[in-house]
């Protein structure tokens, strides 16, 4: 077994002993919680290089808070909690606004990607237009507002249902719906816009 | 349906098949199937920013971490300790400084304040003395105030 997998009841016995101030025991919780910390922060930060840095401040501010998690929520959510809101302070100053590799395309590979991709179902796209499908919805997700970003992230790219958002969140399943209903509509809006603009 | 019904349709039921009177609809109002193709590119780019994989952490990466913990436990959460007791007794010695500024600065007596203790003791004097007041209020109303001052 490796030592990042353990039970439930193992991983309570490990926080109470990271509360008392065992950091070698929180060692245990990093690796068996990295990979998930990881995904959320890669996904809201989008910022390959940046990720591990992020984490590690994660992880410390979690190993300081430790004390005030009091098991009313699992610890993965309290952890990932901590990512959310360390991450929103950070996407509040870094703000990305072009749309670079897209708008390097020829016009012809552009419709081209955007007809495989509306299509239902979407047709195999290859790697290039991958990369440029990938390349311009990363973007305009970095424009749109930090909560919608947020809300759009755990529930697209993380795969979050409403309630594991709301939990996350601390908010009501309704709130999370309506959020994630305005966060479409203004990411539609902008890509409406942006084709506008562009044609 | 109406347009707004329609859009309002494709948010909700994202990603989902649409009621055939929404795809009906929409085979006769162009602006509406331009909103939910564009639906679709949109679910299309995020499954496929799904699919990229986040980095893995590097070699050594929790102990890194837990020797970096340690190192801050050892200093870090002693020198956060005296500089939250420094932060607080900075602001309490600010509290302090600023009521006792304020009782310098404001005036013993006034239309907010009551009679003070030192203004007290120069009434019960002066209605000793019977001198008439400095100030030039008449302190005849205040008479009644001085506990077996003279009532008249």
């Amino acid at each position: 077994m490796a030592r990042s997998e353990f039970d439930v009841s193992q991983e309570v016995e490990y926080i109470r002993r990271v509360q008392k101030g065992d950091g070698e025991t929180f060692g245990l919780l990093v690796e068996k919680y990295q990979q998930r910390i990881f995904s959320i922060l890669f996904h809201l930060v989008r910022r390959r290089d940046e990720v591990e840095d992020l984490a590690q401040e994660v992880f410390f501010k979690a190993f300081r808070a430790i004390r005030s998690y009091n098991f009313q929520s699992s610890f993965a959510t309290w952890l990932s909690r901590i990512a959310v809101n360390h991450c929103y302070d950070y996407l509040r100053k870094v703000r990305a606004s072009h749309l670079s590799y897209y708008s390097e395309m020829t016009e012809e590979s552009a419709h081209e990607l955007e007809r495989k991709a509306e299509s239902p179902p979407p047709q195999g796209l290859d790697h290039g237009e991958k990369l440029a499908l990938r390349d311009f919805v990363g973007r305009l997700l970095e424009r749109a507002p930090e909560d919608d970003r947020l809300i759009l992230t755990l529930k697209e790219l993380e795969d979050y249902s409403v309630e594991e958002i709301a939990d996350l969140l601390k908010l009501k399943t309704s709130t999370v719906k309506v959020r994630l209903h305005r966060a479409r509509k203004r990411m539609l809006e902008d890509l409406e816009r942006w084709r506008q603009e562009g044609k | 349906m109406d347009c707004k019904e329609i859009r309002d349709l494709v948010r909700e039921r994202w990603g989902e098949e649409l009621p055939a009177e929404a795809r009906e609809h929409m085979s006769k109002c162009a602006g509406c199937e331009v909103y939910w193709r564009n639906a679709r590119f949109l679910q299309t780019g995020f499954r496929a920013l799904a699919e990229e994989t986040p980095p893995d952490a590097s070699f050594g990466f929790a102990s890194r971490l837990v020797r970096r913990l340690q190192e801050w436990g050892a200093t870090g959460a002693r020198s956060e300790f005296f500089e939250t007791v420094g932060r607080r007794f900075v602001y309490a010695t600010l509290v302090l400084t600023l009521a006792l500024l304020l009782s310098l600065v404001l005036p013993t007596t006034g239309p907010v304040r009551g009679v003070a203790g030192a203004d007290f003791l120069a009434l019960q004097s002066h209605s000793q003395t019977s001198q008439p007041d400095v100030v030039g209020g008449d302190l005849a109303d205040t008479h009644d105030l001085i506990p077996g001052g003279p009532t008249e």
